[in-house]
């Protein structure tokens, strides 16, 4: 052993003779168990992952009290474990003023998985817009033979 | 440039319900006093539907996408019946799209129409004189506005559970994203009023 360490491992027992008891030892306990967590993935409707969006939890019962808060990783992905009470906990996920909320239920019963609201693909898109158009276009001839007619009359 | 659900003060809701009630109620007013209101109904139907449409069309601002939002343009080309017509878009949005929320339908209400009658009053201005100038500030005007509107809200209506200064640092870069959205309405704007007015000039008017 070279001096220094010796000088070194001195001033040690010197220092554990001094301070309290449990500075004495150096061992460290892990209490492992397995628990129950619920993961997210926050997505604009584009596609687009929300990253670094703000998630507030709520607890089930009390909707006005964040019970956590943490951020989204740079895929929208954020994972929390719940507390011990069941019933349904609210997530919301925030940013710039957009974003929306999630609710999963915890417990026995609980489902799986859920989702806020599916993301309306390509096709549905295209159909809505052409039924919102064909509403307008009714809307306007409706509007012209109407004319027309007081047209007609006057 | 939708406020969703659940992520604003109810008392600003209704404030926004009683904003937007006030400005529709005042466009009805100024529709009625026109010699044939219905005449407009088809051009304020059909462009309800690219206002509704523009929303579903995500274009790329890396690192993020922008809608259009055309409020300008629904200024310039409706008048006062842009207001009705940006409600019902707007309603649409929020049922079919989940663009928005029916709780902060009044609020976005006065995102894009106030926006809207502010084009409408640059190009009867403006306009009148010099068109394209007109119509390139309804169209990039409008857009700031909204923009300054949509933050405006947010920041006023911050929930205390959330790190404000997160949330400002987010708005500031979907501003920032926005700001390409400026030229690009207006110049949208200045096309269509061109084109407008070689073809069809009675479509245009100026009040």
């Amino acid at each position: 052993m070279s001096p220094c360490s010796r000088r070194l491992g001195a001033g040690v027992l010197a220092a554990g003779l001094i301070a309290p008891l449990p500075a004495l030892s150096h061992a460290a306990l892990i209490e492992a168990e397995a628990v129950q967590a619920i993961r997210l993935q926050a997505l604009y409707d584009t596609g687009e992952p929300m990253a670094g969006a703000q998630v507030v939890i709520f607890a089930p019962g009390a909707p006005a009290e964040a019970w956590g808060r943490g951020s989204t990783d740079a895929e929208g992905r954020f994972v929390f474990v719940p507390g011990p009470e069941e019933g349904r906990w609210t997530v919301q996920v925030r940013q710039a003023g957009h974003g929306a909320m999630a609710h999963v239920e915890t417990g026995a019963a609980a489902p799986v998985s859920v989702a806020s609201a599916a993301a309306p693909g390509w096709a549905d898109r295209a159909v809505t817009i052409a039924l919102v158009a064909w509403g307008a276009l009714g809307t306007a001839l409706f509007a012209m033979r109407g004319r027309r007619r007081s047209d007609a009359s006057s | 440039m939708h406020l969703p659900d659940g992520f604003v003060p109810v008392g600003l809701a209704l404030a926004g319900y009683a904003g937007s009630g006030a400005l529709t109620a005042l466009a009805l007013a100024r529709l009625r006093r026109l010699p044939d209101p219905r005449a407009e109904v088809p051009r304020a139907a059909m462009l309800t539907t690219v206002f509704f449409a523009a929303s579903a069309l995500a274009i790329p601002v890396p690192p993020t996408t922008v809608h259009l939002m055309l409020a300008g343009l629904m200024g310039v080309l409706l008048g006062w019946f842009a207001m009705p017509a940006i409600l019902v878009g707007l309603f649409l949005q929020a049922v079919l799209f989940g663009h928005g929320g029916l709780t902060t339908l009044g609020l976005n209400g006065l995102v894009f129409g106030l926006p809207a009658v502010l084009a409408m009053a640059v190009w009867r201005g403006i306009g009148r004189r010099w068109p394209d100038l007109g119509a390139l500030v309804a169209g990039g005007g409008a857009v700031l506005l909204a923009l300054a509107l949509f933050a405006g809200i947010v920041l006023a209506g911050m929930p205390a559970a959330l790190d404000a200064g997160v949330e400002r640092a987010a708005l500031g870069v979907f501003v920032l994203a926005h700001l390409p959205l400026v030229l690009a309405e207006g110049l949208i704007v200045l096309v269509l009023v061109r084109v407008l007015r070689r073809i069809e000039p009675g479509l245009l008017r100026h009040g």
